[in-house]
């Protein structure tokens, strides 16, 4: 309480005026001797309470109007918050921004949050009245804003009737910025933003959506006190092999968004993990306010399923059910088809050229290895057509990577076929061995390697046996940042034991642009090196792949460096790759050769990329990720097959940030700017209190009336 | 004197108290008083000859008719109306609360005047007439009756200096009314008592009441305070007792009412007591003229002469 003359209070010593009066007049009483004084005493007893009572009630009522006199001249007044929007009847320009980020789904009392700011923001509407010009801005990211205001409140009522909660975090700050924006194109002299939010702070960031001389600001305050939430914010899979080759791990964060502290007892979190549609584990996590930790589930995907959808859920529904899940696309590795051309066949098993290739490609022979492979000869190799082709007994396209072992050089249509192959995105690796004739390979294979090759060298040559394993070469100076190597440190002794007898060398070359060694000997020659074409790549090891010219095949960098190699050459090296995108993001999808690619949203809704959206395109993007859930795409190919693309399907989740609802500290709001008053809307209301004075002087005054009368 | 008297009929009491002596001041009311009437209704002789009766033994000697001896040789006694002078006996309440005067003269000197005037028409009819002061028990004042002229002037030198020691002490009447008893035991006797009767508990009513029960005549001159009567007073008022000298801080205006039926309701019931015990009763204030308080009191007493009464 403030005073807009405080000196006046000194009148308030005048409240010791009646009571001096009370004090002096007593001592003031006339005396008069009486005789029939035993009449008075019997009277006085009667009545000297009520006088009494009287007497003192008269001296405060007195009392009273006095200070009341002094109050009231010094102009007392306190202040109060706004209550409520400040809303102004007539015309002027006014702008309602409406929190419709999905935490506004939030239920309270049975109902969705947004359906108590769409009322508000209709009483908003009505009071305003139909002269004032109006636009509603959605404070949702990536929320379509209009472009105008309008007197036309009928349409605005219907879109605050069809007004829901989307998918998408708040972005507050955006929609007062778009909102100033509206109000600044307007010529109305009185211009309102009216806020309607949950004010999360996530949503509002710490910059001034217009300056001093921007729009007014009313806050119309209808957020809960309390809104506790848990969400689960992340969701990673990756392989997990100790369960198998269809072994998946899935590590889910879930998050406890409750402000108001630790209570005694830490609440218990019951998650549960569907793979296909199906509950396939449940678990449990104490998950204290304010802490977000991790689950880990350890799962397999389903027998002949590549890929799966896999979701984590939270088991009990919390107040804002749309953020208690969370999908991923769970995918095993995409197997590599590998063509090996054996330039050696022999009868004996592990003399075979491909003999410790093939273990090394699939160990044991199983299915979960992630590669599938075809040992043909070079004989077989000259019947290989680069399309799918009814009556013919291979195809390209059908594998993702062709290794020549020791294969002799092949006759120039072959390598033109595979050239082109290799153009459209083929891998090829080149091995040479004791068959490789450099000279036919300077002639006819070029186009199929990075660098020409040159005879080998046979480091051991002339030494003794016991100098032998002494004067063999080792592989060093492998780029380590290359995917090839990246399952190997730098001086890995699995790769670097290795000992390499001969060798072949390489000739000169001036391609530098498209050429890297990516590993070299300990002399210096190249060991490995790799070669861009087109799409495709090709890759040369200047050893054999058995153990004739190195024994590398009988050491543990053998297996992975081929993994890693045919990977590389496929271009699958993302290992369990997973797919997460938040809602509002764009998806860019390969085509292929697909003529036409529909995507499906999980309410299925979606897009269909065709014609010119999709001819000629390596790729094409879609937008629409509206909702959250998996996202499954189906493709017509040139040959007019259609079916669903397990291998584009994507999964899209809510952007995590959402999901906190702390409140936003008054400073990340925007100043309320002059509007129209030409002075800043104060924040508080100031309530004079002299009138109340005044009154209550009167009503002083009166009784003192009635007192004196009695 | 007699042309005085018709000025003195509108004279104050209180411009009469200051007249001179109180023998002066007493004539001045009974002549004031008596000149209203046509005929004096008290004259002659309290001893009259009612009849003759035939001596027997016991009578006294004294009142043996001998001239009726002489004529018829029996022996004849006087029969007398009246058998003895008439003894009056004024009691004067000269305690404190009679000191109190409102603006006029104080009740002590209102009810001082009364009684002397009193005492000299009683000694013009040659009866005997006494007076008993109380108040303060120490300064009890008892004048015993007699009914020569010279005792008057006894009788109101003791009153004047009551009256001028004025009212003190907190004896009641009661007192004195006991001790008349005592006095006028063998003898019927006129008792007038002059007094406002504010005494707690009401003792003095109860020996006015024994009085009468003893074949007394007994008057009470209910002399009040105007100011008593009406309460006039205003403003914040400390009301000092004269008796207790008690103090007691009021409004007079918030109490007023209360006071004044308090007031009337004692009235009433002294009124209502004292006809009911057979006591004349008469009230005045110390401001109505005093011939006309003592031309009430006798026209009253006339009124209950032998035959009225009961």
């Amino acid at each position: 309480m403030g005073f807009l003359a405080p000196l006046m209070l000194a009148g308030v010593v005048a409240i010791g005026v009646p009571i001096a009066i009370h004090l002096i007049g007593r001592r003031r009483a006339r005396v008069v001797k009486f005789a029939a004084l035993d009449f008075l005493m019997a009277t006085k007893r009667r009545t000297a309470r009520r006088l009494r009572l009287r007497e003192r009630a008269l001296l405060v009522v007195r009392a009273l109007a006095c200070a009341a006199v002094a109050l009231a001249l010094a102009k007392p007044f306190t202040s109060c918050a706004r209550k409520g929007p400040q809303v102004t009847r007539g015309p002027q320009a006014a702008v309602l921004v409406i929190d419709d980020s999905f935490a506004t789904g939030y239920m309270i009392d049975g109902k969705p949050w947004i359906k108590v700011a769409a009322e508000e923001a209709r009483k908003v509407l009505v009071q305003l009245g139909p002269e004032a010009e109006v636009a509603i801005v959605r404070a949702s990211e990536g929320a379509d804003h209009p472009t105008e205001l309008t007197r036309d409140h009928l349409r605005l009522r219907d879109q605050l009737l069809a007004l829901d909660a989307s998918a998408r975090p708040a972005d507050t700050s955006r929609a007062l910025a778009r909102a100033a924006q509206l109000l600044a194109a307007s010529s109305h002299a009185r211009k309102t933003v009216f806020l309607i939010s949950l004010l999360a702070r996530t949503g509002l960031r710490e910059e001034a959506a217009w300056g001093s001389d921007g729009p007014m600001l009313s806050v119309i305050d209808v957020r809960p006190p309390k809104l506790p939430n848990l969400a689960v914010v992340g969701l990673r899979v990756d392989a997990d092999e100790g369960t198998g080759g269809r072994g998946v791990a899935i590590e889910a964060d879930v998050a406890n968004f409750d402000g108001s502290g630790a209570g005694s007892e830490v609440p218990k979190v019951e998650l549960s993990l569907m793979i296909a549609d199906h509950v396939v584990a449940r678990g449990q996590l104490e998950l204290p306010p304010g802490a977000t930790k991790t689950k880990k589930f350890l799962a397999a995907l389903p027998a002949g399923a590549r890929a799966s959808d896999a979701s984590v859920a939270l088991a009990t529904d919390d107040a804002l059910p749309i953020d208690d899940r969370r999908f991923v696309r769970a995918q095993l590795r995409d197997e590599v088809r590998v063509l090996l051309v054996d330039g050696d066949p022999r009868s004996v098993r592990h003399d075979d050229e491909l003999f410790y290739l093939e273990a090394a490609l699939r160990p044991g022979d199983r299915e979960d290895s992630g590669t599938q492979i075809r040992a043909i000869t070079a004989e077989e190799l000259a019947g290989i057509t680069p399309g799918a082709r009814a009556d013919a007994k291979l195809a390209l396209d059908d594998f993702d990577v062709v290794v020549l072992a020791n294969v002799p050089a092949l006759p120039a249509e072959q390598v033109a076929v595979l050239a082109d192959w290799v153009r459209a995105g083929g891998g090829i690796l080149v091995a040479p061995g004791d068959h490789v004739d450099p000279a036919a390979y300077d002639r006819t294979m070029l186009p199929l390697l990075p660098q020409g090759l040159r005879d080998p060298i046979d480091t051991t040559w002339g030494a003794s046996p016991e100098d032998r394993d002494s004067r063999a070469l080792h592989l060093v100076k492998w780029e380590a940042d290359h995917p090839i190597f990246t399952p190997f440190s730098k001086d890995a002794p699995e790769l670097a034991d290795a000992k390499y007898f001969k060798i072949s060398l390489l000739g000169p070359t001036t391609n530098t642009l498209d050429r890297q060694v990516l590993a070299r000997f300990t002399n210096g020659a190249a060991a490995l090196v790799e070669a861009s074409v087109g799409s495709g790549r090709t890759l040369l090891y200047t050893s054999t792949l058995d153990r004739d010219w190195n024994d590398l095949p009988i050491h543990p960098g053998f297996v992975p460096l081929l993994h890693q190699a045919m990977r590389h050459l496929a271009r699958k090296h993302a290992l369990g790759t997973t797919t997460d995108h938040v809602v509002g993001a764009a998806v860019t999808l390969p085509t292929g050769d697909l003529q036409r690619l529909e995507v499906r949203g999980p309410d299925g809704l979606g897009a269909v990329f065709e014609g010119d959206r999709i001819a000629g395109r390596s790729q094409v993007r879609f937008t629409r990720t509206d909702r959250p859930g998996i996202y499954r795409v189906i493709g017509t190919d040139a040959a007019g097959g259609t079916r669903d693309r397990d291998e584009l399907a994507f999964a899209v989740n809510l952007d995590p940030h959402g999901s906190d609802l702390a409140e936003a500290p008054a400073s990340a709001l925007p100043r309320s700017g002059t509007g129209a008053n030409g002075e800043p809307a104060d924040e508080s209301r100031r309530i004079e209190l002299w009138h109340a004075l005044a009154a209550a002087l009167l009503l002083l005054l009166l009784a003192e009336g009635v007192l004196v009368q009695r | 004197m007699a042309d005085v008297a018709p000025s003195l009929k509108r004279l104050d009491p209180a411009e009469l108290a200051r007249l001179g002596s109180l023998p002066i001041k007493a004539r001045v009311i009974v002549e004031g008083a008596l000149s209203g009437m046509h005929r004096a209704s008290v004259h002659g002789s309290s001893v009259e000859f009612a009849e003759h009766k035939e001596y027997a033994a016991g009578d006294e000697l004294r009142h043996v008719d001998w001239k009726a001896y002489a004529k018829q040789d029996r022996y004849y006694v006087k029969q007398f109306e009246q058998e003895s002078q008439l003894a009056v006996y004024l009691v004067l309440d000269a305690s404190a609360s009679m000191a109190f005067s409102g603006g006029g003269i104080p009740k002590v000197q209102y009810a001082g005047l009364l009684l002397a005037a009193l005492a000299h028409l009683v000694i013009q009819q040659q009866d005997k007439v006494g007076l008993v002061a109380c108040g303060d028990r120490a300064l009890e004042t008892v004048v015993p009756p007699r009914a020569r002229t010279t005792h008057l002037h006894d009788l109101l030198g003791v009153l004047d200096a009551v009256m001028v020691r004025g009212g003190q002490g907190d004896e009641s009447p009661a007192h004195a009314l006991g001790r008349i008893a005592e006095l006028t035991r063998r003898r019927r006797a006129l008792i007038v008592l002059a007094s406002d009767l504010f005494d707690a508990d009401g003792e003095v009513l109860d020996a006015l009441a024994t009085l009468r029960a003893q074949r007394h005549d007994v008057s009470v001159v209910h002399v009040l305070d105007p100011h008593e009567r009406s309460f006039p007073y205003d403003g914040l008022t400390q009301f000092e007792a004269l008796e207790s000298g008690n103090r007691v801080l009021v409004n007079p205006a918030a109490i007023k009412r209360d006071y004044l039926a308090r007031m009337d309701a004692f009235l009433a019931g002294v009124r209502d007591k004292l006809a009911q015990a057979g006591v004349d009763y008469h009230l005045t204030a110390t401001d109505k003229p005093l011939e006309q308080a003592l031309l009430e009191l006798l026209i009253a007493r006339t009124r209950l002469q032998p035959g009225a009464r009961r």
